[in-house]
């Protein structure tokens, strides 16, 4: 009898395979995939892969995609969570591409190389820009160049994207700027309302609340295009400040990465890859990502990893630009 | 204003029953996900947007504010019965609810705790329509330097929940402020007694260090002496309803202090950047320095449940000003629940005060509904909480570890809180055995990065003239108030307090 149903449940599921597209969409049949945060729940990372996850479940055969929540030490601890993690193709993470940066100047706490991670693909670009407070003499890039006094810029902190990001952009353009940490979330918001700091380099997607309520306006974008905006390039002049923009510039277009840990089986990445193209193409997922705000602007398997490569591969005099720039000039 | 209007709003939720059913699901989600450690708020508005999405704006609205706004109310619970704090505003609810489990008036420290609970979260949404129209200055008014210097007077409150030795106060809370600077240094990226592991980047875990210093001991202490919670003889009449309604009842003898501290907390909560753990502490503080009889506090004083209760459900009232009005969230939880409102089609910013107050209406009264509704359903329940108080300790002791074990893992999902955990209760262990104070730990923990922060916020913006703004200067004069309102108090009438406040 058991011999009976035990033979009969290995032909409903051949029978199961030959119907599905492959062998490999077979191995994800009723299992579990996790998909790693490197934030709290809550965050802009956590909304993509919350939106995501729902999608992969519906174009995997898996029984459920589970969000893992790993924060900590500005995403190094969930990028480090997934390299650790098994390579069989059940596991994939989401982290900031900022991480670039870290790497790139052998910052401590690393364990991983963003170039052997598996490349799934990214949902959307994180464009950024400069905003400054309508309380604020500056009211476009000409003033902001031709500032004498310094420019009080805020940032999260040494280490964070906003702050590598402004430094980076204050050498690239040789711009006049004081840069005050300690503001995280929206607090910096609240500064420029109350008229202490005069702008902020972050995230444009962050800045629309703000923006729409008409306490402030865009002054320069970058790794994004915003009409009636100029863009960071046009004001590179040289050839070393062309090379600085191009990396915040690449750092920005890559935005909302997702990757598997080294070395998972390349049918399995495959698999993953078109579940994950699927996903971000299906109308639905579009239509909600609308409704809550969030663009989608995909790039998928190798093209992502090229980028990825291409922004590790910097010349030693710009990796020590970098150097510079995110430390502060301190250590 | 618009009379019509904010009973029109009344009328949109208790008028329908499918909205009244929202709330009725919406409250006891939120205070299950206040009542296990851990979880939180924040989380829970996360897990719920799924389920609001499809809904329209008003009723999505509706059941995430519900439930946001009786998280504390359900994070009490656990504080109370078992030191261990459901959520980090919920900590300071330990001090005095904890001995008052001990003295076997459970059941009056949990009615004094959901009343505090709903009568903040009533005067929250009230203090939200009386201050709409000095929104902007008032918000405005707080800048780093303000901030800073409220920090220190709440370190000065130190001084207040010392009990018999100042000095071993000082020590405490030096030792919290010491465990603060533990973390990324912010300014300069360099690792602060971080012994290279990358859990300790983010700074000691707030949720972790009260389990440590309250929790912890406390089981041990049941485990070495035996019988249960309550160290009473026999089971006492105080853990019926009897008992529940003498702690609702104590709310309203102590109506100065409930709605002071409710207008403290429904304060610090409309000024993004401070955060709850700090409003129920200088609540806790205001508490003892106004009470005519300090000694009783730590001994399972009612008004030390009282005032943090009212003030951590009174600053949701508080934060959701700056997130509705100027799209600037006044709370972490805020910042996603604003985010559910953009996707709900709300769209927080000073344009709403011209198009879309009938929401804001809606808002205020589902506040005050789910608060109200909350202390109901946890009057019918409170009886059975209050009876786990006489639990024998060896079958609670194994729960409510596994409880602590769990909250400090899930406070940051990473393992080495539970390692963290292990350490700093051996401190807080023999902070109990020995009669130190440990409020003043947690006091300096939490506030010690307000003040590192926004003193180089401060510095950098203005240099040491920050002191001289006009805000400044008032919290300035209330730390000196503080501090010669403490001496004068030491000096005149008893020579010192004489009971210790080890909690």
């Amino acid at each position: 009898m058991r011999k009976m149903i035990t033979a009969l449940l290995a032909l409903v599921l051949v029978a199961a395979c030959t119907q599905e597209s492959g062998e490999e969409s077979d191995f994800y049949a009723g299992k579990n995939i996790s998909y790693i945060v490197a934030t709290n729940a809550g965050g802009g990372y956590d909304t993509y892969a919350r939106l995501i996850a729902g999608y992969l479940q519906k174009y995997l055969p898996v029984d459920n995609v589970i969000i893992r929540n790993v924060p900590g030490a500005g995403h190094i601890v969930g990028a480090n969570t997934l390299w650790r993690s098994k390579p069989d193709g059940l596991t994939i993470g989401t982290f900031n591409a900022g991480l670039i940066y870290g790497q790139l100047v052998g910052s401590d706490g690393f364990d991983f190389d963003l170039r052997d991670f598996a490349w799934v693909g990214k949902a959307s670009g994180e464009p950024r820009s400069i905003v400054v407070s309508d309380n604020c003499a500056i009211k476009s890039m000409a003033d902001l160049i031709a500032a004498e006094e310094p420019v009080k810029f805020g940032s999260a902190g040494v280490g964070s994207a906003s702050h590598s990001d402004t430094m980076l952009l204050a050498s690239a353009l040789d711009l006049n700027v004081d840069i005050i940490s300690g503001f995280t979330g929206t607090e910096g918001e609240m500064s420029m309302m109350r008229g202490e700091l005069c702008a902020i380099l972050g995230s444009t997607s962050s800045f629309k609340n703000f923006i729409d309520a008409g306490y402030g306006h865009f002054i320069l974008s970058i790794g994004g295009d915003m009409e009636g905006v100029p863009h960071a390039r046009d004001f590179a002049k040289t050839e070393t400040s062309r090379r600085l923009v191009s990396i915040i510039d690449a750092l920005a277009r890559l935005g909302r990465i997702s990757a598997a840990p080294p070395q998972t089986p390349d049918d399995r990445l495959e698999t993953l890859r078109a579940a994950y193209r699927a996903s971000l193409e299906d109308p639905e997922l579009l239509a909600e990502a609308e409704k809550i705000g969030i663009p989608i602007d995909p790039a998928y398997g190798d093209d992502v990893r090229q980028l990825v490569v291409d922004a590790l591969d910097q010349t030693p005099e710009t990796v020590e630009l970098i150097r510079k720039a995110i430390n502060g000039g301190g250590q | 204003m618009d009379l019509s209007g904010i009973f029109d709003a009344l009328l949109t939720i208790v008028g329908s029953p499918y909205h009244m059913l929202l709330l009725l699901i919406a409250v006891p989600v939120g205070m299950f996900f206040g009542a296990i450690p851990g979880l939180g708020g924040k989380l829970g508005v996360v897990l719920a947007i799924p389920f609001v999405f499809g809904m329209e704006a008003t009723a999505g609205a509706l059941f995430l504010i519900a439930m946001h706004s009786v998280v504390h109310t359900g994070g009490a619970v656990p504080s109370i019965l078992f030191g261990v704090p459901g959520t980090g505003p919920d900590a300071a609810t330990i001090v005095d609810g904890l001995p008052m489990t001990r003295n076997g008036e459970a059941g009056r420290a949990l009615g004094a705790a959901f009343g505090a609970s709903g009568l903040g979260g009533v005067i929250g949404a009230l203090f939200l329509l009386a201050v709409l129209p000095l929104l902007r200055p008032v918000v405005l008014a707080f800048s780093p330097a303000e901030f800073f210097l409220l920090a220190l007077f709440g370190i000065t409150l130190i001084a207040m929940l010392s009990g018999d030795s100042l000095i071993k106060g000082l020590l405490v809370g030096f030792f919290g402020l010491m465990m603060a600077f533990v973390k990324l240094d912010p300014q300069t990226g360099i690792q602060r007694y971080t012994f290279d592991m990358l859990f300790l980047w983010d700074g000691v875990d707030i949720i972790t260090a009260v389990l440590a210093i309250f929790a912890i001991p406390e089981m041990i202490s049941l485990g070495v002496a035996g019988g249960a919670m309550a160290q009473v003889d026999k089971v006492t009449t105080s853990y019926g309803l009897a008992g529940v309604f003498r702690g609702i009842g104590d709310v309203f003898r102590h109506w100065g202090l409930s709605i002071r501290t409710a207008l403290i907390g429904a304060f610090i909560g409309m000024i993004p950047g401070l955060g709850g753990d700090a409003a129920s502490w200088i609540c806790y503080g205001h508490a003892v320095q106004s009470s005519k009889t300090p000694e009783r506090f730590g001994q399972g004083a009612v008004e030390g449940v009282i005032a943090p209760e009212t003030a951590n459900n009174s600053k949701e009232g508080g934060s959701l000003l700056p997130t509705l009005f100027f799209a600037v969230p006044g709370s972490s939880g805020m910042a996603i629940l604003l985010g559910a409102f953009v996707m709900l089609g709300i769209q927080p910013g000073p344009g709403l005060a011209l198009t879309g107050m009938d929401i804001v209406w809606v808002l205020i009264w589902g506040l005050m509904l789910a608060n109200v509704i909350a202390v109901l359903m946890f009057i019918i329940v409170a009886p059975s909480l209050g009876y786990l108080s006489y639990v024998r300790g060896n079958l609670l002791i194994p729960l409510v570890l596994a409880l602590t074990f769990l909250g400090a893992f899930l406070s940051h999902m990473a393992w080495e809180n539970m390692a963290l955990l292990v350490v700093l209760s051996v401190l807080g262990y023999y902070l109990k055995k020995y009669h130190w104070p440990r409020p003043p730990f947690v006091i300096g923990l939490i506030l010690g990065p307000i003040a590192e922060d926004s003193f180089h916020k401060a510095m950098a913006l203005w240099g040491p003239a920050f002191l001289l703004r006009p805000g400044a200067m008032i919290m300035l004069g209330l730390t000196v108030f503080s501090i010669v309102f403490y001496i004068w108090r030491l000096v005149s009438g008893k020579n010192k307090p004489e009971q210790t406040h080890a909690g």
